[in-house]
């Protein structure tokens, strides 16, 4: 504990106005982030200072936050440097076990508890107690030390200074743009898996174990070969993964009845041939008619693959592509969009094709379902946090919310029941036309992130897309919402087979695509 | 009795570089021992591994008795170790840096912290950035000095210094010889003759010979033989004769093995009766530059 103590106090010393600046950093932060709470509306204003003020500064302070902690490790780990063999110190009787937690104690001390603290102010800031937050807090702290400060120090002890650090940084980068960029090579390769997860735990074992090795052995060469075999590692996860099987096993078939029926509407061509292919891609829609979604029931879509056969035998694949599309029980039609490529659209629209599409989804029951009617002024809005109603540019929800958005809900409001004034362009909504919005709430404990308060805005969504204008004046004081919370019941995949489809009829401009009118759901 | 240091066949590979082939010391304990050789023989190479800095390829070393590859933290204690080209904290002042050494070693003995600032000459309050390199390194053997340790490695410690600042050097390393081990690497010869108990070669990262400096002293001769008339040198001379010229009627060579009556018998039998004879005591340098010239291994 000696040691510890001592050489805590070194560090502190000697790097003060690192620490001073990093410090200084959070301040300008934490001032930054309650003025944006506060002066929401200065983004409108026009002049290049005000843009600067209110968007520029604190995109610019949220980096330079996490860079300074950055710096700051990276500094008091190579100021015993574990590379090299001419540092004095290793000579000297340092118990490594008691030099690392003397490195551990400095970032606890000048790092995890200024960010603590800052997190306290700003909750209560924010309206918030913070003891009712203390493990989220504490799973924020846990996450930065993770995912930043591990890793960071990993790299600080197989580098001797900060050139050679930022050397190990720049590959690393050079090998996730590479990795991302060998993403769309490989098929699927976006659907959800577990690589992400074991990509994680492997890079923080990995950066666990340098730091041991390094601070005990000082093994450089065997750590650096460690972290080049990390890489290679993860570049075969991603190249050997099966995708496939992994959509499969992620999304089964259901055992029973499909929970929805989707048909493929046909398309009405009133070909326009004058909509321009953009980025030498054709957008392609199939709308699908939707029916036997139970009242209480959401689905979403979360991803699909779509194949496509023409007569010839040439066949298109898309890979697995990420979808957020919800579907309630009113809604009778889903469009289901992507982009062909101008040279195989050429080589489909002129012969019929048959279409596969493999829809992954999850299906949801809405629970807890209750009225709600928008106060006006600030209130506390149950598990979402303290919310105020804003008429100004757009009528909705502003959040504020601590830690996460704690439950998902899925609001519904019928139209016509809004107490927002209409403008002049809008049309009084009819009765019977609902609109929605779902609030996805977080898995974890809390966002990783500097600040604790999250702002979120709620608002609602008339998917009928032929009657926009008329049908959404949104939330203001006194609108009855109907809330309940969505929770999941099982993810499946739907998989749809059309035949002797005549691609052009659904490329999106060049046909007008039938949609339906819904009808009242609630 | 432990060694303070013991090495056996002791090999060190860089890539293709064979910077230590098979390095067999022992040095004993109170020695003052130096190991001299001329740049590149291995010297720094030998005294990072026995340090623990760097690990060796293969063979063994033992200081104060532990495997030099586990000398790390609490074993560190009872050895001081100052190197020319050790990387210091620059940042911290002289006392600071005294200050932050203290806790580390229980036997830091702060009178004697204070007599050696006061030996050295060496300002508390100033930067070790801003000493020169002479009072950098009375700054670094102080911090190794004031905890009496067993052992003291010094990795050339004398280069590029001032005679003066050699001299404050070495006295302070004299003035701890009686309670410490010391093993100092140096091809200063001359500073090494004026305080060393022993003495190792080395070359290429091979021991060409390891004895007591008194016991070197004592075999080593420079021999001067006058004739007269110019004697005829046999084919092959004894392999103790170094360097062997004849000019005229005198002959000279250096005697790696004096013995007074065995060195005389041997003459008489090469050469003759000779009409004078002179066996002169040689100097460290005198000695290690015939062997160098001679290219034996004299061990």
């Amino acid at each position: 504990m000696n040691q510890v103590w001592n050489i805590f106090r070194k560090d502190a010393r000697h790097h003060w106005p690192e620490i001073a600046a990093s410090l200084a950093l959070l301040v300008a932060f934490a001032w930054l982030d309650i003025r944006d709470w506060s002066h929401r509306d200065s983004f409108v204003a026009t002049g290049f200072s005000i843009l600067l003020a209110s968007r520029f500064l604190p995109g610019l302070v949220d980096a330079l936050v996490p860079i300074s902690w950055t710096f700051l490790i990276v500094r008091i780990v190579q100021g015993e440097s574990l590379v090299g063999d001419r540092q004095f110190w290793v000579t000297r009787p340092y118990d490594w076990k008691q030099l690392v937690a003397a490195k551990a104690l400095f970032v606890l001390a000048f790092i995890n508890l200024p960010l603590f603290i800052l997190d306290i102010f700003l909750l209560i800031r924010a309206g918030f107690h913070p003891a009712h937050y203390l493990g989220g807090l504490l799973w924020m702290q846990v996450m930065w030390i993770l995912c930043l400060f591990l890793p960071t120090a990993a790299l600080a002890t197989i580098t001797k200074n900060i050139p050679q650090m930022l050397l190990a940084v720049l590959l690393l980068a050079i090998f996730m743009i590479g990795t991302t960029a060998l993403s769309p090579l490989i098929p699927n390769s976006s659907a959800p898996s577990d690589i992400a997860g074991w990509s994680g735990f492997l890079l923080i074992g990995t950066a666990v174990a340098i730091i041991l090795l390094q601070y005990s052995r000082r093994r450089t060469a065997f750590s650096r070969w460690l972290i080049l075999g990390l890489c290679g590692l993860l570049t075969l996860m991603e190249v050997a993964t099966p995708y496939r099987s992994v959509i499969a096993r992620e999304y089964p078939l259901p055992n029973g009845n499909l929970p929805v029926q989707l048909a493929l509407v046909p398309a009405v061509t009133h070909d326009t041939g004058s909509f321009p292919a953009y980025d030498g891609s054709i957008p392609i829609r199939f709308p699908l008619s939707v029916s036997g979604l139970p009242n209480d029931s959401l689905l979403q879509l979360n991803g699909m693959i779509v194949t496509l056969t023409n007569a010839d035998g040439f066949r298109w694949d898309s890979g697995w592509r990420g979808q957020a599309l919800s579907l309630v029980a009113d809604e009778k039609t889903a469009h289901i969009n992507f982009d062909l490529q101008q040279k195989v659209f050429d080589r489909m629209k002129s012969a019929p094709v048959t279409a596969h599409l493999l829809l992954a989804f999850t299906l949801y029951h809405n629970r807890d379902q209750r009225e709600f009617t928008v106060p006006s002024g600030e209130f506390a809005w149950p598990d979402v946090g303290l919310c105020v109603s804003e008429m100004q540019y757009w009528n909705r929800v502003h959040c504020r919310v601590p830690l996460r958005r704690a439950t998902s809900l899925f609001i519904t409001s019928e139209t016509a029941a809004s107490t927002c004034p209409l403008t002049g362009r809008n049309i009084p909504p009819s009765p019977g036309v609902f609109a929605h919005n779902t609030v996805w709430g977080d898995s974890e404990p809390a966002e990783i992130g500097i600040s604790p308060v999250h702002e979120v805005d709620i608002y609602l969504t008339n998917w009928d897309t032929s009657d926009s204008n008329a049908t959404n004046p949104g939330i203001c004081p006194g609108t009855p919402l109907i809330l309940s919370n969505p929770e999941s019941v099982g993810r499946n995949r739907i998989e749809l087979h059309f035949e002797n489809l005549s691609l052009a009829d659904y490329r999106v401009g060049s046909a007008i695509i039938r949609t339906t009118v819904r009808s009242a759901g609630h | 009795m432990t060694s303070a240091i013991q090495t056996d066949t002791l090999i060190k590979k860089f890539r293709r570089v064979d910077a230590l082939q098979g390095l067999t010391l022992n040095v004993p304990q109170s020695a003052v021992y130096a190991l001299v050789g001329p740049n590149g023989a291995g010297k720094t190479t030998a005294i990072k591994i026995l340090m623990n800095i760097i690990r060796a390829t293969s063979g063994r070393a033992e200081v104060l008795g532990v495997d030099s590859s586990h000398i790390r933290g609490r074993l560190l204690e009872p050895i001081g170790y100052v190197s020319e080209n050790q990387e210091m904290p620059e940042w911290m002042t002289v006392g600071a840096l005294l200050d932050y050494l203290r806790p580390f070693y229980p036997a830091w003995d702060a009178a004697l912290e204070a007599e050696l600032i006061k030996q050295f000459d060496l300002p508390r309050d100033r930067k070790l950035r801003h000493l020169s390199r002479g009072m950098r390194m009375k700054a670094a053997l102080a911090s190794s000095l004031a905890y009496h340790p067993k052992l003291i490695v010094l990795d050339e410690p004398f280069t590029g210094l001032d005679p003066l600042v050699r001299d404050e050097l070495i006295q302070g390393l004299i003035d701890r010889a009686e309670e410490s081990s010391i093993f100092v690497s140096s091809h200063d010869l001359a500073e090494i003759e004026t305080f060393a108990s022993h003495v190792a070669y080395l070359e290429e990262g091979k021991l060409r010979f390891a004895e007591e400096l008194t016991s070197l002293a004592n075999r080593f001769r420079e021999v001067e033989l006058t004739f007269d008339a110019p004697p005829i040198l046999p084919e092959k001379t004894p392999e103790n004769w170094l360097q062997v010229s004849a000019s005229a009627a005198v002959v000279r060579f250096t005697d790696c093995r004096f013995d007074a009556e065995r060195s005389a018998a041997e003459i008489r039998t090469a050469l003759g009766e000779p009409r004078n004879v002179t066996f002169s005591p040689m100097s460290l340098r005198s000695i290690f530059l015939a062997m160098a010239k001679s290219g034996r291994n004299l061990a």
